[in-house]
């Protein structure tokens, strides 16, 4: 019988785990997080006024309920447990550890109070164990074309009636102005159209959309957006294009963020400075087929940078457990079960439980449920019952 | 009457109904991706599990299918199915369309739907299995 460890339980662990669980249906597999809690970026990244896309998690669940799959939370590899000894108790280890840090602006500015990166802000919202809620002015400006700039924006127009069905319990603030800017032009934009479409919706928010010229469904669906003016619109959104950042100015705090464009300047005011540019963090070089050395592979983010949505995180995993099953030779490692004793205060999938439960009970009107937000608290409902 | 589950999923979730359904009635289970619509055949009812990505369109892995569809043009006649969509009503203007155009492209090759095309909904509070199980019993006392 085999055994795998997998580091990280979002949806690049989670689906690996998933398939390896239907490839190899003798095998041992345990999941590791560095959080309390399972499922990454599901629960973290994922915007709260989108539970349908977190639904993805009750696959998940039943992993570990009728799969067998063993869930070791609050622990964190290269802390609580060296690779070296993982690898030596598995016959193979995966790192799905994903990546956090938020890519810096790299001009002149950057580390101003009010300029904050698109992963705080939304760890935030989402509220992740420990994290302090953002300070966010009333003008605000959004650097970067992809998906996560638009829910940024998204979360700030909304109203608190249009978070109805959401899990998000902090209130964010009255904003009155987003100016949206990205560096290529619309056409080039990473924007999903139908994302975009999405705000369309709005029920507070007017939406202008300059220079988007070009083909293309990016470019249809900004041109629907274009002259969006509900009554009593409280929120102005700009979209901008072709604008390469050159400085965030201020003193104490953004005063603005200024833009080149060829000759030409943007200089927008604002208070707030939100970076939607990506992520990094700490990757190992692995081959095609997600090796990084003999029993040891890779998936998710971590494996392909901070690119691609769940879908194609799943399809990775899926590769990668195929590859995984492949390699595996007879026999397995006869360690297995060393890990529990190594990391005893470890979460359990029961703890976990523990946790939603109390979670989607303390719900408020109009949420689905409110997140316990820090790991103390975490850990102590977990442990109860214990 | 034969039974067969087939499934069109991009994230999973009719992947794991499909299995589920399957595993409640009995019967074998299949990915759109690698069903050939010549093995069609009349006198089997086929319960199709599919969800809805993009802007309303089918998700990743019924596409092969609809376009062996769209190219063998096959005669369906005699086939029966049942189609259970998986949506969510944040996509209100292409709500479960992937469940709709699975529906057409049947229909027009001849086969008979058999009872309501069910909408799921990803935002909704019902899971997915409680509505999909019973659905199953219904159209096996049917058939
Ligand atoms: C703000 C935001 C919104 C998004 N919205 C969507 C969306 O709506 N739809 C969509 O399809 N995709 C969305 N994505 C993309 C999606 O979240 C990612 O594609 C996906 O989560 C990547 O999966 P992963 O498992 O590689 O990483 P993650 O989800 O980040 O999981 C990595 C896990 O590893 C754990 N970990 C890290 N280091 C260690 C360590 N040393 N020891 C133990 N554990 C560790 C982390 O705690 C985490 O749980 C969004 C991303 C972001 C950032
Ligand atoms: C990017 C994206 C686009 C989607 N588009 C639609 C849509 O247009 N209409 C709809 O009803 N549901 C849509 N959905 C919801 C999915 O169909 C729903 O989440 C379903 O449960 C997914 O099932 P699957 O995991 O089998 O693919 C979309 C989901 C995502 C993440």
């Amino acid at each position: 019988m085999h055994s795998i460890a997998i580091i990280g339980a979002g949806p690049a662990g989670c689906y690996c785990a998933q398939a390896l669980a239907k490839a190899l249906p003798d095998a041992r597999i345990d999941i590791l997080d560095a959080r309390p809690v399972p499922y990454g970026l599901i629960r973290y990244g994922v915007a709260p006024d989108h539970q349908g896309t977190k639904a993805v998690i009750r696959q998940f669940e039943r992993l570990f309920e009728r799969q067998g799959v063993q869930f070791f939370g609050d622990v964190t590899l290269g802390r609580d447990v060296t690779l070296e000894a993982l690898r030596e108790m598995y016959d193979a280890v995966v790192l799905a550890t994903g990546l956090d840090q938020d890519r810096k602006l790299g001009v002149p500015g950057d580390d101003l109070p009010g300029v904050l990166g698109s992963g705080v802000v939304t760890r935030a919202w989402n509220d992740a164990p420990d994290s302090t809620p953002p300070q966010i002015g009333a003008r605000v400006v959004v650097i970067g074309n992809g998906n996560v700039a638009v829910d940024l924006v998204r979360l700030l127009a909304k109203t608190d009636a249009e978070c109805e069905g959401s899990d998000l319990t902090l209130t964010l603030p009255p904003v009155t102005r987003i100016d949206v800017v990205g560096r290529s032009p619309a056409e080039a934009a990473k924007f999903d159209p139908v994302m975009l479409k999405e705000l369309g919706r709005l029920g507070a928010a007017s939406i202008q959309v300059h220079g988007a010229e070009g083909e293309g469904k990016v470019i249809e669906a900004l041109a629907t957006l274009n002259g969006h003016a509900p009554e009593g619109a409280r929120c102005a959104v700009h979209f901008h294009f072709g604008w390469v950042p050159e400085a965030i100015e201020g003193d104490t705090r953004v005063t603005a963020a200024r833009f080149a464009r060829g000759a030409e300047r943007l200089s927008l005011p604002c208070d707030t400075v939100l970076t939607a540019i990506g992520f990094d963090g700490s990757r190992q070089e692995a081959d095609v087929e997600g090796r990084i050395a003999p029993g040891l592979y890779t998936t998710g983010w971590a494996r392909r940078g901070p690119r691609g949505t769940i879908p194609e995180n799943r399809a990775d995993a899926m590769q990668v457990a195929a590859t995984i099953a492949a390699d595996l030779g007879p026999g397995g490692k006869p360690r297995r079960d060393a890990l529990a004793p190594l990391v005893p205060q470890a979460v359990g999938y029961a703890g976990w439980q523990r946790i939603d439960e109390a979670e989607r009970a303390a719900a408020p009107e109009g949420r689905v449920r409110a997140k316990i937000r820090t790991r103390v608290a975490m850990l102590a409902l977990a442990q109860r019952g214990e | 009457m034969p039974t067969q589950v087939l499934y069109g999923t991009e994230t999973g979730n009719a992947e794991m109904l499909a299995e589920d359904i399957a595993g409640h009635i009995g019967a074998d289970v299949a990915n759109l991706a690698d069903f050939d619509p010549a093995a069609f055949e009349a006198g089997t009812l086929y319960l199709i599990v599919t969800s809805t990505y993009g802007d309303g369109d089918l998700p990743a892995s019924a596409k092969p299918f609809a376009e062996k569809m769209a190219a063998q043009q096959p005669d369906l006649s005699g086939v029966r199915f049942a189609v259970f969509g998986m949506g969510d009503s944040e996509y209100p203007e292409t709500f479960n369309f992937g469940g709709k155009r699975i529906e057409e492209m049947m229909t027009a090759a001849g086969a008979v739907m058999v009872g309501e095309r069910v909408t799921h909904d990803a935002s909704g509070p019902d899971m997915a299995d409680d509505l999909a199980l019973p659905w199953a019993d219904a159209l096996m006392a049917l058939a």
